[in-house]
């Protein structure tokens, strides 16, 4: 009889708890090209954030080079760094520790 | 100075001089051959592309996850820049010229893909020509890429009026 199976399950169990236990982080990275208010409005656009909420996130860009601009599970991580690349905003995704 | 861009009724009239309209004409043929260019099998990696295109996984770790990003994502993302482009061009053929002024009337669907068009010309010239400061509009006409230079500058002009007409 193999154990293989049960071993393996019980790592893919580990495996999603990790994932569930630690979320992503979306990250928009500064760029020379993008305007200021250009990324204000995909922000606006794309998380329905307030205009405030969206333009003190793009100052963040701008001055410190980069801005956390949402988290979660990988998947729905992975759906905003798509649609922010959509938009030509420079964005990744990574672990947040 | 009036802006290029006005909302009317439930459209976005743009007005443009005639020769800028002639310009913009112009761009949709480049960026769609910038665009599709990348598919050439086995070329050096393009640093258009690699911007236009980028990678959503930095870490190395995850590098698996990151091809799998890219197969499932890159046509879409192509799809939707070269669907944006076909509206545009539809526009830009589409407009009237009177008086030497160049005016068509888009609907919001059109305004967005004219601000995705405008930002993806921005980023591939950008790349092309090595912006790597913050470009502030301003050109050194001793610099021999002065006119492309220019060219930037003009479609961040028209983008910026064009976010604050889509912003109002």
């Amino acid at each position: 009889m193999s154990t293989t199976a049960p071993v393996r399950e019980r790592t893919e169990e580990q495996d999603e708890i990790t994932d569930l236990d630690v979320p992503w982080i979306v990250i928009v990275w500064n760029d020379p090209i993008n305007l200021m208010s250009y990324v204000v409005f995909v922000f606006q656009k794309l998380f329905g954030y307030s205009k405030e909420k969206a333009t003190s996130l793009m100052l963040d860009v701008h001055h410190r080079g980069k801005a956390v601009v949402s988290s979660g599970p990988r998947e729905k991580a992975e759906f905003d760094v798509f649609r922010l690349h959509g938009h030509g905003l420079w964005a990744t995704m990574q672990k947040d520790r | 100075m009036v802006s290029a861009f006005k909302r009317v009724g439930g459209r976005i009239r743009v007005r443009l001089g005639q020769r800028e309209a002639e310009v913009l004409r112009r761009l949709p043929d480049q960026l769609r051959d910038v665009l599709t260019a990348e598919h050439l099998p086995d070329g050096p990696p393009d640093p258009v592309a690699a911007r236009l295109f980028p990678p959503a996984y930095r870490d190395v770790a995850d590098r698996e996850r990151e091809q799998e990003y890219h197969t499932l994502v890159h046509d879409d993302l192509l799809n939707a820049k070269l669907a944006n482009l076909d509206l545009v061009a539809g526009t830009l053929e589409r407009g009237t010229v009177s008086r030497r002024r160049w005016t068509v009337d888009l609907t919001e669907e059109e305004a967005m893909a004219w601000l995705g068009v405008l930002n993806d010309l921005r980023l591939a010239l950008g790349v092309r020509l090595g912006v790597e400061d913050d470009f502030d509009g301003r050109v050194d006409e001793a610099d021999p890429s002065a006119p492309a230079m220019h060219l930037l500058a003009y479609l961040g002009w028209l983008e910026e009026l064009l976010v604050e007409t889509l912003s109002a």
